[in-house]
């Protein structure tokens, strides 16, 4: 999942979460979770003042932003001197399903 | 050795040498002791000191609890309890300076109390904002150290970098005690219930917390989260080791983690944004 500016919003994308009318996290939502964006529901966001949509996968690239090889190799890092515990290692499986999921374009 | 633990047990059992202690502390004190306080009355209190006012309200309105749009320091009493709100009270100005000084810090103490309270949601325990609220202040004794013994902070932060070793054990080696042990002597010198108490003074040592293992446990399993994720900064590069006695406590599965963290990166999208924020002031 991954939070972008409406601008930067295309046809195709699917909704990661509820979209609610100027950003609020509170009140009704009014595209649903799961919708795929089409331009024309894209214009009519725009006009309810919605700024950014949560998208699933990673569609946008932006500059400076770090790769899956790198958050990975962090990860690698933070687990160097537990993963012997059998419960951190369970977590360190979890964690590394979880960054590539969330990278997949 | 001995002398610097006891020095510092010293100031911190030494009320006045900390960061000011709210004056609308002790009348809530004494109020909150007489069964015939209304809520609105203490929040009265509260109210009158403006600045206090604010800080609590920005905490409140914090990811960690979820609640967004409490506007009133009433509404707040009710929704948090008495208790909470006085504990908030009491730290805030420890995070006043927290947001300024040590950013990474004040973000990994958001992380657990956002992770603490969404683990409390998920095991359907009670007393769910009393987690969060032990979550945002487990780390409070680092806070202390770095406060009122900068230079043994610095000590502690090189043997860190230079060993590769936990915080947990480079304080001991430099001042023989460590900040959970620091945040339980600050609990018990500001009077902070007992289940705040045992999370922040065992998130290190579940073993130990006797009355209230499954709020220390929570803390523990979130910290370990929060690390795992690499969310903020505590000043550790590792994760620690997860306690087992914990795990069981909680009769945790690898399911439960698995929709824990997906819960809990998602809702960390809206802490770094919080967080952002707050900077922004």
């Amino acid at each position: 999942m991954q939070k972008i500016p409406l601008m930067l919003a295309k046809a195709g994308m699917m909704l990661a979460r509820n979209v609610f009318r100027g950003d609020s996290p509170v009140g009704m939502p009014i595209c649903g979770k799961d919708t795929v964006l089409t331009d024309s529901l894209i214009r009519r966001l725009d006009q309810m003042d919605v700024q950014s949509v949560h998208v699933e996968g990673h569609p946008v690239w932006e500059e400076g932003e770090r790769s899956l090889d790198d958050l990975l190799s962090e990860l690698d890092q933070r687990f160097e001197k537990s993963l012997q515990n059998p419960l951190n290692a369970i977590l360190y499986d979890i964690y590394r399903k979880h960054l590539t999921k969330s990278m997949e374009s | 050795m001995e002398d610097k633990r006891s020095e510092l047990k010293k100031i911190i059992m030494d009320t006045k040498t900390l960061p000011t202690l709210p004056g609308v502390i002790n009348k809530l004190n004494t109020l909150s002791d007489n069964n015939k306080a209304s809520v609105q009355e203490m929040a009265k209190i509260v109210s009158s000191d403006q600045v206090l006012s604010a800080r609590i309200l920005r905490l409140v309105n914090s990811p960690a609890y979820g609640f967004y749009k409490v506007s009133t320091i009433s509404n707040t009493m009710i929704l948090l309890g008495v208790n909470v709100v006085k504990s908030l009270a009491l730290s805030s100005s420890i995070f006043a300076i927290m947001e300024n000084k040590s950013v990474g810090l004040w973000e990994h103490s958001l992380g657990v109390g956002v992770a603490a309270n969404l683990l409390a949601h998920k095991l359907e325990l009670p007393e769910c904002e009393e987690i969060a609220t032990a979550g945002l202040l487990h780390d409070i004794g680092k806070m202390i150290i770095s406060l009122k013994c900068s230079e043994a902070e610095r000590d502690i932060l090189t043997l860190v970098r230079d060993r590769g070793i936990y915080t947990l054990e480079a304080e001991q080696e430099i001042i023989d005690t460590n900040h959970a042990e620091v945040g339980g002597w600050l609990s018990k010198s500001w009077f902070l219930p007992e289940k705040l108490m045992e999370p922040i003074a065992y998130h290190h040592d579940v073993a130990k917390s006797v009355n209230h293992r499954i709020k220390t446990s929570v803390v523990h399993i979130a910290d370990v989260l929060v690390k795992a994720s690499g969310f903020g900064n505590s000043g550790d590069r590792y994760v620690p080791e997860i306690q087992k006695i914990a795990w069981d406590t909680l009769k945790l599965n690898e399911q439960i983690m698995v929709e824990l963290v997906d819960a809990i990166e998602d809702k960390l999208v809206e802490v770094r944004n919080f967080s952002l924020e707050m900077m922004a002031y």
